[in-house]
């Protein structure tokens, strides 16, 4: 550790969200010209810690230090006017105005906009940083990599001291990637602080100086980069091994093939292969974004793959989603609750009604008094709070949500489920009762289980497949611990298959 | 130092909650009214009270609002059938047209069938022809990706200019002088008036339709399609809702009623075709169904109130010399201020000590 003082020093932040704990006694220091890598899984805690510091959101317990001092950003213009500035995933420009008015944009000046100098101003600031963007271009006519150049040239403009990067490379081509650690090792150099957050494992060892590792709400780690030796360490340290929980697994004795995939390649995927039968669970892991999300789309019918790629339940792609019964076939349960599994505008009854209406469908009528009944039984049988199928979806905690989601893809009775970070967001208790859930639909299905978490993949699955870069890396038992030691080199790309 | 904090609200804003926010809203837009009243030299309080005479003050008053409530109705329900599935259908103008030049295309080619067929036939024809103009802007939505707000609007003038072309043209009544009118319908292409009233029997076909729709949503399946792809279309995906069928069938559903509508305006209201039936019922159709949140009764209350402000207006044309386009603004107003009061319904304020 320096001997500065840090420019900013979090120290025992904690904040929950109803009952799950986002961060926990998290202390941090962002240190005058370093990187500091913040690494995680999805819902580790990563976004609402940097909400707080971005003065989103007032954590419930701890304090930020500015300079030594203790400081409340209870407004982001105070987080901004403090020197702490974001380039967000989602960039928030005017795609109508040209770099240099969007560089100056929401800042006071006079009345009148000085065009020439203010595109000299942010050609000079660029060039400082070793950034190449025209002034004067539309933001519209910009590639992703230049429109962040314009985010943070943005931030730099008004003095930012603290750069904090939401994984930024999720959007840029490798060689503007490239570019970006350039600027940032500048900016490092001209005494700015910068924290990165990314699960990208080669990202982090190649900029970072420094990094802290979050895990449910905790930090697990904090290591300089020079002292760790690969990236398999990190993907070790990021995933971890405790045992959280544990359920018991009956045996099932696997039966017909439910899902197979033969050669799918599209946006992100390459080749892969994959068979699943009934009576088992198959665990996809790997790092965010290495092909988890177009397969799951591919096989649920929310992308189109080519022929003969996909069979579901012993028919191509095609013919199954065109002849798709309500019951006895397909259940995803995507990880994006809100947006994807339920209309938040909608009363309990009408979400159960959503993927289940086919079953309480006679002539043109929908039958909502069977339908209330049901949905009445399966909110009691769920111990969804609170139990009124008349409440809206937006009024559910993001735990009561799922159990929702849950219970009205199990009433379908599924042969193939598709479950997307099944607990992710969830305390233990709702964890719990989600795995003894899939565990039980297991006996009748085939599942596979999209996660990041290991622990889960462990406790839960009959086989684990690692996904990396678009490909299915290797699949094994669960029992085979030679390969389970293994798994932190093949989702790092280390592993040859 | 006080101020004012806006969050969020857990809980749904009571029925009561509600009415109260609506009330606040109206007497809010009616005191902005007076102001403007006030500004042009006229009594405010005189003005505002000769309005509501105008409207409802007399039999004749609330018959004139209520046969002007009836086109009114009909293109709200139609246009709020599309806005359930957030497809913004601002045709209704359009929409209406198309079924009158279609109700009266039947009216003129068999004027001697007995009234059975011929009103059911002019039904079906305006209905055919509304919906089919709302179909268009929905296909062109599917394959070209056009947006609908535009098409619609757009399609609005071309219908208009074709229903002047028709009674400027083919369609005109040799005996009328030159006026653009076509001939008075025969006596069974007619729906009549309900007893001793000015008002028409399109009364009755508004109860009905307004019941089929309120069914609609409330016990179909298709309905309730509808409303879950309004509410979320990537979960209407996810669930394999049919989302680009729903929207040609609210389209259709949309223009037909409009079309419906343009029927009783020509048969009932005026007993031919002419121009003087386009006064801007369809856009007035867009106001109530954000008024009444799409919900039918409620268009139902909000388009008999709006008739009334129409009505209302003229009395004060006469009696204050008010120009007729201040109805207009009263509209406006009336929407600004309903709209504006949305945030209580979504948000609360709390105030507090910074």
């Amino acid at each position: 550790m320096s001997s500065r003082e840090p420019l900013i020093r979090l120290e025992n932040i904690s904040k929950s969200f109803g009952k799950v704990q986002a961060n926990r006694n998290v202390t941090l220091e962002i240190i005058e010209g370093k990187i500091l890598a913040l690494l995680g899984e999805n819902g580790a805690g990563k976004s609402t810690l940097m909400s707080i510091l971005a003065g989103q959101m007032l954590p419930d317990a701890g304090t930020i230090y500015l300079g030594g001092k203790p400081v409340q950003f209870s407004t982001t213009e105070k987080a901004i006017s403090a020197g702490i500035g974001m380039v967000y995933q989602h960039f928030k420009l005017v795609d109508a105005m040209s770099v240099a008015e969007n560089v100056f944009l929401g800042q006071k000046s006079g009345f009148w906009l000085k065009k020439k100098k203010m595109a000299r101003v942010v050609e000079q600031l660029a060039g400082q940083y070793g950034m190449k963007v025209d002034p004067g271009a539309r933001i519209s006519d910009l590639s992703m990599g230049e429109r962040q150049q314009v985010e943070i040239l943005k931030l730099l403009h008004r003095k930012s001291t603290v750069l904090i990067f939401d994984e930024p490379t999720a959007v840029l081509t490798p060689n503007e990637a490239e570019n970006l650690f350039a600027t940032m090792k500048i900016m490092v150099k001209k005494g700015k602080g910068i924290v990165f957050i990314s699960h990208k494992l080669e990202e982090v060892m190649t900029v970072a100086d420094n990094i802290a590792i979050l895990r449910r709400g905790e930090i697990v780690d904090k290591v300089a980069a020079s002292d760790v030796s690969s990236t398999a360490e990190l993907a070790e340290r990021m995933v971890g091994r405790e045992v959280l929980l544990q359920v018991d697994k009956e045996p099932v004795e696997p039966r017909q093939i439910v899902l197979r995939l033969k050669k799918l390649s599209g946006p992100g995927l390459k080749k892969i292969n994959l068979e699943l039968r009934q009576g088992e669970i198959l665990a996809l892991v790997g790092v965010a974004g290495n092909g988890q999300k177009p397969l799951v789309e591919a096989i649920c019918g929310l992308s189109k793959p080519p022929p003969d790629t996909v069979t579901i339940l012993g028919m191509e792609w095609r013919k199954f989603f065109r002849k798709a019964e309500w019951d006895n076939a397909l259940s995803y349960i995507p990880e994006d609750r809100q947006g994807l599994a339920t209309c938040q505008g909608l009363d309990l009854l009408d979400n159960f009604l959503l993927t289940t209406r086919g079953g309480f469908t006679k002539g043109p009528w929908l039958q909502k008094e069977l339908a209330r009944e049901k949905a009445s039984y399966l909110i009691k049988e769920f111990d969804i709070r609170p139990p009124d199928p008349a409440i809206f979806a937006w009024q559910l905690s993001g735990g009561n949500l799922q159990k929702m989601v849950l219970a009205r893809e199990f009433f379908r009775k599924p042969r193939l489920i598709v479950a997307e970070q099944p607990t992710q967001g969830l305390d233990i208790a709702a964890t719990e009762d989600v795995w003894n859930l899939l565990l039980k639909a297991r006996e009748q299905a085939g599942i596979l289980l999209v996660t990041g978490d290991l622990n889960e993949a462990f406790v839960l699955s009959d086989r684990i497949g690692v996904m990396y870069n678009g490909k299915i890396v290797e699949t094994f038992d669960t029992d085979n611990k030679e390969k389970l030691d293994r798994i932190p080199q093949m989702m790092a790309g280390l592993a040859v298959a | 130092m006080f101020h004012i904090r806006i969050t969020k609200r857990q809980e749904p804003l009571s029925v009561g909650g509600s009415c109260l926010v609506l009330l606040s809203a109206l007497i809010l837009s009616l005191l902005l009214s007076g102001l403007l009243l006030f500004f042009r030299g006229t009594p405010p309080v005189d003005g505002i009270v000769t309005l509501f005479q105008g409207a409802f003050g007399s039999r004749w008053a609330i018959e004139d609002s209520i046969l002007k409530a009836i086109p009114i109705f009909l293109c709200s329900l139609g246009v709020a059938i599309a806005f359930r599935l957030q497809i913004w259908n601002i045709g209704a103008e359009g929409q209406f047209a198309l079924g009158a030049i279609g109700a009266t295309w039947v009216a003129l080619s068999f004027p001697q069938w007995p009234k059975i067929a011929l009103l059911p036939a002019m039904v079906l024809a305006a209905a055919v022809a509304g919906g089919g103009w709302g179909m268009i802007p929905a296909i062109l939505r599917q394959r070209l990706k056009t947006n609908e707000i535009i098409v619609t609007l757009m399609m609005n003038y071309i219908a208009i200019l074709f229903l002047e072309y028709l009674v400027y043209g083919v369609w005109k009544d040799p005996t009328s002088f030159g006026f653009p009118m076509t001939p008075e319908f025969s006596e069974q292409a007619i729906v009549g008036k309900i007893g001793t009233t000015s008002i028409n029997w399109g009364l009755a076909h508004c109860l009905i339709l307004g019941v089929l729709v309120w069914g609609f949503f409330k016990f179909t399946r298709t309905g309730f399609e509808v409303k879950a792809c309004g509410d979320n279309v990537r979960a209407a995906r996810y669930a394999g809702l049919p989302y680009d069928r729903l929207v040609v069938l609210v389209m259709v559903l949309s223009g037909a009623l409009a079309g419906w509508a343009g029927f009783l305006e020509a048969s009932a209201t005026v007993n031919r075709l002419q121009p003087s039936i386009m006064v801007g019922y369809g856009y007035t159709a867009i106001v109530v169904a954000w008024l009444a949140r799409l919900h039918p009764l409620s268009i139902g209350i909000a388009s008999f109130l709006l008739a009334g402000l129409r009505v209302g207006v003229e009395n004060m044309q006469l009696d204050l010399q008010v120009p007729a386009a201040f109805g207009g603004i009263i509209e406006g107003l009336i929407l600004l201020t309903v709209l504006a009061g949305g945030l209580f319904t979504h948000y609360r304020l709390i105030r507090g000590k910074k």
